[in-house]
């Protein structure tokens, strides 16, 4: 059995109660057995003092004890949960040495630097899980161009031309961040290849207010933020659709945000599994460590969003809305940054 | 560049263990009219109090005015500058409209109040919107409307970034809520930003930019009412509700001419002048005050409470007074508040306007068991068992409606059965009432916006001034305006015919 802390005792209700009814208790023992010589006045006054020092005892007793206590215990239940993991270290009130020690070692065992890997190993393409040679691929797919080119399949050419771009923003560039411009040309050539397959069925639109274009393209976003969240909508919601689907990305700023908003007008979800889904978004900590099964769905989301987590903290991230038969919308909230330099955890890029 | 004015971020509220608010997301920007759709009531309170107060939050952010204000993490509390304007009054009855507007105003601290200066401070403001209010009315003369515009000032005046309007059309006529609009849009251009709560898709669109559907305490979906035509907007999420009303339309028929149950004959009253009106039995007819004034003193009348100045009021060929009394039922506003009784037991709850039929009923238990097994498979068994403060609003609408079908009168009043009720409950009322047709009581609502109410009338009666202004039977209800509620199902049914 654990051993528990005074501090421990000292919270619980019953304790408190025990406490209350002792300086209840000591405050009339005060007042009977004050001298007889005493003046009313002055038995008035010492009651009054020792009611004070109770009050003042409790008041303390309140901010300094139960009130931090209660704060750290519904960090680690949220922590517990799933929901936060950056809550742990930007928690100030240690209980006892020895919990400030597990604290930190529990940061080490979660090294962001180490979780970014993990989950940037997941948002590379599956390509690289079969550990196929880019290069290899890339020189394949030039043939297969030229071949086609040489038969007059110009279709058949421009599709794995645009395979070969798409691999190549993918699997080459390693960096973390991108420009807006960079990840929406990823977009684009995404699409392009899966209108080879759903022809006029699928349309995409993206748009942006011409006065912030600029701005809202030299802004850096972690790569492959948009593209998995583009495909999870063509694969859930419009793929399955009767009749024409339409994507639109709207892209829009604040003053220190980028707001991207994926929607497509597929078949959509129902409330309870929206709600699962936004619990796995917020509770992120937890999907890090139980790495689910990519074929279950939504795990795109999850990783897009632990990214973001990891290299920009927790008030930025996904959050997904729906509606069965009407549509599904994800909403992507980023700093407003241009330079690398600006990223919060800088140490894991 | 968007200004956001508040960002309410991913945010999961608690109450006493239980979710209220579940991943909500909801952001505004400066100068938008959100419109805020409750597709079920959960959450919606605790929505209103944490834009106001900063309530302690299990996860999530709150930003107001580009300040974080409220983080699961360091709970701030305080308050926001964040004004609510609903049916019940937010300002002091016995003070003046400038009284109001300045003194009770955060951050006055005069010790000599010069009201002059008060009232000449404030006319600029509503001259600037156009309406025609004196700063030194008294608050309880105020006509709804005129109330509402005070409380709008007071909170632009108070510096408010956000006005949160909660079901505007049900408290206002359709022709006031067209110039609150106008208001709205007045200040929207100056930057302030507005959620406009409301039940009702129609309404909504009519003002807003973007509508947010909120549902289990999550927001479900956000519209560009723009691009959402008014067939989707009626589908979204009440789905089951319009397959009700069209399934009833194809089957229920008013059979011509009936009985006459309830004439109004040149009636005066306050402000009713020279209303006449007359309503047969099992008709539904929906009287709609287009200026909001004569609802409550109608039904000083219709409860025998009052008696008319001139002219008479007619229940099956007698003039009525006190001994009719239970031939006309009132169902009031919000009646899940207002009728029913926590002090009395399910039963007496359920009786107590029965008095004339079961004489014997508080006498004899085998009266009461015939009541409850009569009414079992109505309402379920165990609910007669319970204390009424346990029942669930729809138990308590069921227990209202049952207890006028019990009391059997000639003509059931219903003032504004719809107002605040979310889907699910004008679903379930709008059956309670279809009920009560079907056993032939005739029923009147009582209705300041139109909203649920012309699904289930035979007739429209419109009132302005105190008087009958136009009546439209149901076959004309197509010729009503487009932005009336069910105006589709009128449309299409006189395509077909």
């Amino acid at each position: 059995m654990k051993k528990k802390s005074v501090m421990h005792y000292l919270i619980n209700r019953r304790t408190l109660l025990w406490i209350v009814q002792l300086m209840v208790t000591l405050m009339l023992i005060i007042a009977l057995v004050a001298s007889p010589q005493m003046s009313q006045a002055d038995r008035a006054l010492m009651v009054s003092v020792s009611i004070a020092i109770c009050a003042g005892v409790l008041i303390a007793l309140y901010f300094w004890v139960i009130r931090p206590y209660r704060r750290v215990e519904h960090m680690i239940n949220l922590f517990l949960e799933g929901y936060t993991l950056s809550g742990l270290d930007s928690t100030t009130t240690t209980i006892s040495p020895l919990m400030e020690r597990m604290v930190g070692s529990v940061k080490t065992e979660l090294n962001a630097s180490h979780l970014l890997k993990l989950s940037k190993r997941q948002a590379q393409f599956r390509a690289l899980q079969n550990q196929i040679n880019p290069h290899f691929l890339y020189n394949t797919l030039e043939s297969i161009r030229s071949e086609a080119l040489v038969a007059g399949l110009d279709s058949v050419a421009e599709m794995t031309e645009a395979l070969a771009v798409f691999f190549r923003y993918t699997i080459s560039k390693v960096e973390n961040l991108v420009t807006m411009e960079e990840e929406l040309q990823n977009c684009n050539t995404y699409f392009r290849i899966q209108q080879y397959r759903f022809g006029p069925r699928l349309s995409l639109d993206i748009q942006c207010d011409p006065e912030d274009k600029e701005a809202i393209y030299r802004c850096r976003i972690p790569k492959l933020t948009m593209q998995p969240i583009l495909e999870n909508s063509i694969i859930h919601g419009t793929e399955f659709k009767i009749g024409a689907g339409k994507l639109t990305v709207k892209l829009e700023r604040t003053e220190d945000r980028l707001v991207i908003l994926v929607s497509d007008d597929g078949i959509g979800m129902n409330e309870a599994t929206l709600s699962k889904l936004n619990e796995n978004l917020d509770k992120s900590g937890l999907a890090l460590h139980e790495q689910k099964d990519e074929s279950k769905g939504g795990v795109a989301l999850v990783n897009v969003n632990n990214r973001i987590h990891l290299l920009f903290g927790e008030e930025y991230g996904l959050h997904v809305f729906s509606m069965p038969n009407v549509g599904t919308d994800v909403q992507i909230v980023l700093p407003m940054i241009t330079s690398d330099r600006m990223v919060i955890g800088q140490e894991v890029l | 560049m968007k200004n956001e004015i508040l960002r309410i971020d991913r945010v999961t509220c608690l109450d006493q263990g239980a979710t209220e608010l579940n991943h909500f997301c909801l952001d505004i920007d400066a100068g938008e009219i959100v419109g805020l759709i409750p597709l079920n009531d959960m959450g919606l309170t605790t929505l209103l109090r944490l834009l106001q107060q900063n309530l302690p939050i299990h996860y999530g952010y709150v930003y107001y005015r580009g300040k974080l204000v409220n983080q699961w993490k360091n709970p701030s509390g305080g308050y926001n500058r964040i004004a609510l304007i609903e049916n019940h009054s937010g300002l002091a009855d016995d003070l003046t409209v400038a009284d109001n507007v300045f003194v009770l105003r955060q951050g006055f601290k005069k010790i000599f109040i010069r009201q002059k200066v008060l009232n000449q401070q404030l006319e600029p403001f509503f001259k600037e919107i156009d309406v025609d209010l004196s700063p030194v009315a008294c608050v309880r003369e105020l006509p709804v409307f005129q109330r509402f515009v005070a409380e709008l000032v007071k909170a632009v005046v108070a510096g408010c970034s956000l006005i949160v309007l909660r079901e505007a059309g049900s408290i206002v006529s359709d022709a006031q809520l067209g110039y609150l609009h106008k208001i709205l849009r007045h200040y929207a251009n100056q930057g302030i930003s507005f959620l406009y709560i409301s039940n009702h898709y129609e309404e909504v669109g009519q003002i807003c930019s973007r509508a947010a559907l909120m549902q289990n305490g999550q927001i479900v979906k956000v519209l560009q009412t723009s691009d959402t035509t008014s067939d989707e907007l009626q589908c979204l999420g009440v789905e089951d509700y319009t397959k009700l009303v069209y399934t009833q339309e194809e089957t229920r028929h008013f059979a011509g001419k009936k009985k006459e149950v309830m004439a109004l004959r040149s009636l005066y009253y306050g402000s009713i002048n020279s209303l006449n009106l007359s309503i047969n039995q099992g008709e539904c007819v929906v009287l709609q005050d287009l200026d909001n004034n004569i609802f409550q003193q109608l039904i000083r009348l219709l409860s025998a409470e009052a008696k008319p100045m001139h002219g008479q009021i007619i229940v099956d060929d007698k003039v009525f007074d006190r001994s009719q009394i239970r031939d006309i039922a009132i169902v009031q506003q919000q009646p899940t508040q207002s009728m029913i009784f926590p002090h009395l037991s399910y039963m007496d709850n359920l009786c107590f306007t029965a008095d004339h039929r079961l004489s014997s009923i508080w006498r004899h238990k085998r009266s009461r068991r015939n009541v409850r097994s009569e009414f079992e498979g109505l309402l379920g068994n165990e609910v007669f068992d319970r204390s009424v403060e346990t029942l669930s609003q729809k138990e308590k609408y069921e227990l209202v409606y049952t207890r006028i079908l019990l009391q059997r009168p000639r003509v059931a009043v219903c003032v504004q059965p719809f107002m605040q009720a979310d889907v699910s409950q004008r679903m379930q009322i709008w059956k309670l009432i279809d009920r009560l047709l079907e056993k032939k009581i005739a029923v009147v609502i009582l209705a300041v916006n139109l909203t649920d109410s012309l699904s289930l009338a035979d007739r429209l009666i419109q009132i302005e001034d105190g008087r009958v202004v136009s009546i439209y039977n149901r076959k004309d209800f197509d010729k009503l305006p487009s932005s009336t509620p069910w105006h589709n199902l009128w449309k299409n049914k006189s395509k077909t015919n």
